[in-house]
């Protein structure tokens, strides 16, 4: 596992057209879904525009495969609805921010259990052009305290009745939720107008 | 669809008149945008200038980050008026609240949650 703030650097002018270009931010995981359990759904891009209950629906399906996965498993209710409740949202965030920002290939979703953790990606291509802003995004996010940065943005969207966007998502995953996340930029070697952007949120599994 | 009353598939939020009472219910994850009814909504209550409001979320079992965002501005709204107590009914075997609703005291200091 790399864990890195300042390892996304900074982008060439001609990146991703160098073949194999990666830029990782935060935690990262090169080695998913080696020992433990691991379940990856691809939606296609005929499957678009995916609908919001459609997100909603893969989350309750990963959360609810997961609580009977024996390293999750709890024969106590409160804590396996606290954790059907926990990866159901993560879930929900990452399916919905890359449906979201897809711009039109594969979208990936996986969550797999190893060494303790519970470990969500969502895999979605994003246009090139987009991927320095969003890198200096996410740089922001790591680099801050996230209960600062939460309720900071949420002042400022009070402030602002015409924001399209909440940018939520991610800070109530580390500030509520103690997720650690991190974002991984790969170039799409047969297209160098698109970046596949892979987010990935780590989450201790707490066993009773 | 009343002022009073908003239903989608899986939710459904309404204005108890009487009990100055706001019951959202059900799991809602909707788009930013998909929102606007459920603030519209919540904001005429706040119009209505009430010495005292409830929120019951006892039976909301899901609320995504747009919708968190809809609440909490709802709670700003509500302290820049200065004037409205507001007490929140929640669940404490429901993860989102557990998590996320304790920032509402940080967005409306005088806001009473009591978890069941």
């Amino acid at each position: 596992m790399n864990e890195c703030i300042d390892c996304i650097g900074d982008f060439k002018d001609d990146w991703p057209s160098t073949a194999g270009g990666v830029r990782v931010a935060g935690v990262h995981v090169s080695g998913v879904c080696v020992s433990g359990v691991c379940v990856s759904v691809v939606f296609y891009p005929a499957d678009f525009a995916v609908r919001w209950s459609q997100c909603s629906a893969t989350a309750d399906f990963f959360a609810e495969y997961f609580a009977a996965v024996e390293a999750c498993r709890s024969d106590d209710p409160a804590a396996r609805d606290e954790f059907i409740g926990t990866l159901s949202y993560v879930v929900n965030e990452l399916v919905e921010n890359a449906v979201k920002f897809s711009v039109g290939e594969t979208v990936e979703v996986t969550v797999g259990v190893e060494d303790g953790e519970l470990i969500v990606m969502a895999a979605n291509q994003i246009l090139a052009t987009t991927a320095t802003p969003l890198g200096e995004k996410f740089r922001e996010l790591l680099a801050g305290d996230p209960q600062e940065l939460l309720f900071a943005r949420v002042e400022a969207n009070a402030e602002d009745p015409e924001a399209g966007v909440s940018g939520l998502g991610f800070l109530t995953m580390m500030a509520d939720y103690a997720a650690r996340l991190g974002w991984r930029f790969a170039a799409v070697h047969d297209n160098p107008h698109n970046v596949l952007l892979t987010t990935m949120a780590r989450l201790e599994v707490r066993k009773p | 669809m009343s002022d009073t009353e908003i239903k989608g598939p899986g939710y459904r939020v309404w204005f108890d008149a009487e009990a100055a009472t706001v019951h959202l219910e059900g799991s809602l994850r909707l788009g930013t945008a998909e929102y606007e009814p459920i603030a519209a909504l919540l904001n005429s209550v706040i119009e209505r200038r009430l010495a005292a409001i409830s929120l019951r979320m006892t039976d909301l079992v899901f609320l995504n980050s747009s919708g968190i965002n809809t609440l909490y501005k709802f709670a700003i709204a509500i302290r820049k008026l200065g004037d409205i107590a507001v007490h929140v009914d929640a669940s404490s075997t429901i993860s989102w609240q557990s998590k996320s609703l304790p920032n509402l005291r940080k967005f409306l200091p005088g806001i009473t949650i009591t978890l069941h």
